[in-house]
């Protein structure tokens, strides 16, 4: 203010705080002002993702405390002494349930955090993107009624995690849902021998259900992904093709899917993260105590004061979620190259 | 690095087009510092608004209550739906009239509110004065030193009414070293619900129910009983109970398994709250795998070990390894399962007249070794109740005014009146053992026709092991016995397992 006040009384208008700031700017580089734009948008990442990601790995260097807050920093020498020991097994006791598998067995892998949360994260995505990816290709014919079909396929996503949990929830408890039936009387998924008589209380069983609800409610966020990859292809490339003499086969393999799976790629990046992380579904489903995902590890340790030991495992699945979305990222860097 | 790049393609892209550009560098310097002023002064004046409100007027930390005064009580939603009963009830009885209490409501879920008043205790804040914490996680709030010790804060009269009238073992999960921390509100006593009306189909009486209601029958005679009537009623379910895993599992349903065959975790009575890491680890022992053994034989039918031959097997469905409170509790009131084992709650809903009314009945939890024969008796063995059940606890951290109201109501909570208005108010069993089947109680509207029941339960119950471990090793104790409830593992593979991973635990101490 004090300033603009000078300038206009005729005071040395050259040399003014406000005359410096924007002759230095307007003698950046393009460079240089791009990334003088970003910083803003760069600080505010920092202080709300950096920030507390840096302190939760200070928090995973220390000892737990039973009696709130966190204990002693380790010495230099067993700095990661949370880490190994969570990594080892050697903390299996005091934890809600095991980071890896104690052992090589389908049951083990399904008590295990990182065993269950890959299993999860593997199935729930592939199919997701394949049954999204049809639902796109449909959704992307002219018929009549499509805007209508849209809005349906697009339903499940609107309904809150909580919800669903409940859904699916009252679906699979014996003496209420229509998909558990009493002993003399089984249901027909368990007819079949999909589900055994309790499947919210059997590791097995409530994945494969919380795998299912997470396909019924996420696989509508893929669609509408891809189809707005679908939109962006040029409809004139399908008549070339066809004048060309290929099958539409072809003309899906050469055309559609080089052009959308960038889009394919980022909207499984964001299914992957999402994935990684689940929580919600399972809590109101099954209880982490059945299906004891990463971030169920982190919280019930939490909840347990075990505070540095939850800390560990939050950074671990941080870099493991890391770890995957840097495959996609150099994936898709490879697709945009090439 | 992608997203930079672009972003600067973008940059370029404009410049190609610079006459196109309609902001120039010069008018967005201006632009944002107009933008920085204006917030920087709006900053500047909610700041200052801030600074001046009139924010102190706890000012006469006097510690006596000297005008209208609303204190907040944090319980659950029960409780809310009562707020203006309860005040009326506490100033009928000394409370003063400048006191009221306003109740925030909560989660039914115990964990729950556990972390939520953890945080909020962690956090250092002022509000709510009172807390109702479930006498399964208040000792590890003392341990903390999060809770205002009531030995210091009350007169010691009140504590020594707490300490020679109440429920000794509920008093004991809200002690430290001799210190009071929290005074028990009500008390909680599980019992055997089951359906009168079916039963008499099957051949009993009303005079065998009424010896039932206050004598415990060994689990032998009662799976034979539930046989019985599931013979007169094929389609229905025999006997449900809790064995998801999860902690009601090893606080409740598993300690009377274990403890009515004279099984303890961690041997004698004395040792059920600590030394931790300075006290036997029992759970091998015989009894439990009993226990364990004679709940599969009740599920399966498969009577492992042979010791069950005369009991009767398959009584319970295979949801039990599912069940909770509530998803056990439901097909009980649609009337599909015969014998049920719940807390009180669940006799006020089930025995409301609109339900099951007078053909509701309830007896003490079924026994398998008399207390006398157990090595840890007289506490641990015979008829087994889990204790469950409530304090209420002070937060240190309130302004002195509202600590003098908190007390004052404390207080008046060790008043017989208020106990018995509680317990006509919401059904809330007074945590004193002879009130609980007094004269007074017995007029009450239906849970009347049960206390006598309770009153028995109450004589019998064994709280849980609550110790500042007590969260990590009840989550061993209900995966464990839960797999083995499941078939997952043999009793003795699970009990072995469970010792491993209780020394491991009491040992990182």
């Amino acid at each position: 203010m004090a300033t603009e006040q000078r300038t206009r009384d005729g005071g040395d208008a050259t040399t003014g705080p406000v005359t410096l700031v924007v002759r230095w700017m307007e003698n950046l580089s393009e460079t240089q002002f791009a990334y003088l734009l970003l910083t803003p948008a760069l600080l505010l990442l920092a202080v709300i993702a950096l920030w507390p990601l840096l302190s939760t790995f200070e928090m995973s260097l220390h000892a737990d405390s039973l009696s709130g807050g966190v204990g002693e920093l380790y010495s230099i020498d067993e700095l990661f002494a949370n880490y190994y020991d969570v990594i080892t097994g050697k903390r299996n006791a005091l934890m809600p349930s095991p980071f890896l598998p104690t052992e090589l067995s389908l049951n083990a892998i399904f008590a295990s955090a990182l065993g269950v949360t890959l299993v999860f994260t593997l199935v729930s995505v592939f199919f997701e993107t394949i049954v999204g990816f049809g639902q796109a290709l449909v959704l992307n014919q002219d018929f009549r009624g499509r805007r209508w079909v849209r809005v349906a396929i697009i339903i499940p996503w609107a309904v809150p995690i909580v919800i669903q949990g409940m859904i699916f929830y009252l679906m699979f408890q014996p003496g209420i849902g229509l998909f558990v039936g009493q002993e003399g009387n089984p249901a027909l998924l368990q007819q079949l021998g999909l589900i055994g008589g309790t499947p919210l209380a059997d590791a097995q069983d409530a994945t494969m259900i919380i795998i299912v609800a997470d396909i019924w409610k996420t696989t509508a966020f893929m669609a509408l992904l891809i189809l707005a990859g679908l939109q962006s292809v040029d409809r004139n490339l399908y008549d070339v093709a066809r004048v060309a003499g290929a099958s539409k086969w072809q003309a899906f393999k050469k055309i559609t899917l080089p052009i959308v799976l960038p889009t394919v790629l980022v909207a499984m990046l964001f299914r992957t993260i999402q994935a990684m992380r689940v929580y919600g579904i399972i809590e109101t489903m099954a209880g982490c105590e059945v299906v004891p995902s990463l971030s169920c590890l982190v919280i019930t340790s939490f909840d347990n004061t075990l505070n540095a030991t939850a800390a560990t495992v939050a950074f671990i699945t941080a870099g493991i979620i890391a770890i995957v979305v840097s495959v996609y990222i150099v994936k898709y860097a490879r697709d945009e190259m090439g | 690095m992608g997203v930079v790049n672009r972003t600067l393609d973008m940059v370029r892209e404009d410049d190609s087009h610079e006459s196109t550009r309609n902001v120039n560098r010069r008018d967005f310097v201006k632009a944002a510092g107009a933008t920085g002023t204006a917030v920087g002064l709006a900053g500047c004046i909610g700041g200052g608004g801030g600074g001046s409100s009139p924010t102190s007027t706890t000012g006469g930390d006097t510690g006596t209550v000297t005008g209208p005064t609303t204190i907040q009580l944090a319980a659950d939603d029960n409780f809310k739906g009562k707020q203006q009963g309860i005040n009326d009830l506490l100033h009928e009885n000394g409370v003063s009239d400048d006191i009221s209490i306003e109740i925030l409501g909560g989660s039914f879920v115990s964990s729950g509110r556990q972390s939520k008043y953890k945080n909020i205790l962690n956090a250092g804040q002022t509000k709510p004065t009172i807390f109702m914490m479930d006498n399964g996680w208040t000792i590890p709030f003392i341990v903390r030193d999060q809770i205002a010790n009531l030995s210091q804060e009350l007169s010691s009269d009140v504590v020594s009414t707490v300490k020679e009238d109440y429920v000794d073992t509920m008093v004991a999960t809200a002690s430290m070293d001799g210190d009071l921390y929290g005074i028990p509100l009500f008390a909680d006593f599980p019992t055997m619900q089951y359906r009168k009306d079916l039963l008499r189909e099957a051949g009993y009486s009303d005079s065998d129910f009424d010896t039932w209601a206050t004598e415990s029958m060994t689990w032998q005679k009662f799976s034979n009983v539930v046989a019985d009537a599931k013979e007169a009623h094929p389609d229905m379910t025999g006997y449900n109970f809790q064995g998801a895993a999860y902690i009601g599992l090893s606080c409740c349903d598993f300690v009377e398994f274990m403890s009515s065959w004279g099984g303890s975790y961690f041997g004698e009575f004395d040792n059920l709250f600590g030394p931790v890491g300075d006290r036997p680890i029992t759970v091998d022992e015989q009894p439990v795998v009993d226990a364990i053994n004679m709940v599969r034989h009740f599920i399966y039918g498969e009577n492992p070990g042979g010791k069950f031959g005369d009991y009767a097997g398959n009584i319970s469905p295979e949801a039990v390894v599912q069940y909770k409170e509530e998803s056990s509790r439901k097909p009980f009131a649609n009337g599909n399962v015969l014998f049920h084992r719940n807390w009180p709650y669940s006799i006020k809903i089930s025995g409301a007249e609109d339900a099951f009314g007078t053909d509701l009945g309830a007896m003490p939890i079924p026994y398998g070794v008399e207390a006398s024969s157990s090595d840890y008796g007289p506490e641990i063995g015979g008829i087994p109740s889990a204790l469950g059940g409530w304090h209420l606890t002070l937060n240190p951290n309130a302004p002195a005014d509202k600590k003098a109201a908190g007390r004052e109501v404390l207080s008046a909570l060790t008043n017989k009146n208020v106990q018995m208005g509680l317990f006509e108010l919401g059904g809330w069993t007074p945590p004193v053992p002879s009130r609980i089947n007094s004269s007074r109680a017995q007029d009450l509207d239906l849970i009347g026709r049960y206390v006598d029941t309770l009153a028995v339960a109450s004589k019998n119950a064994v709280p849980r092991p609550v110790t500042r471990v007590w969260p990590q090793e009840a989550q061993q104790i209900n995966k464990e016995v839960n797999a083995a409830f499941k078939r997952d593992k043999s009793a003795s593979k699970a009990v072995s397992d469970l010792k491993a991973a209780l020394e491991q635990i009491e040992e990182s101490v």
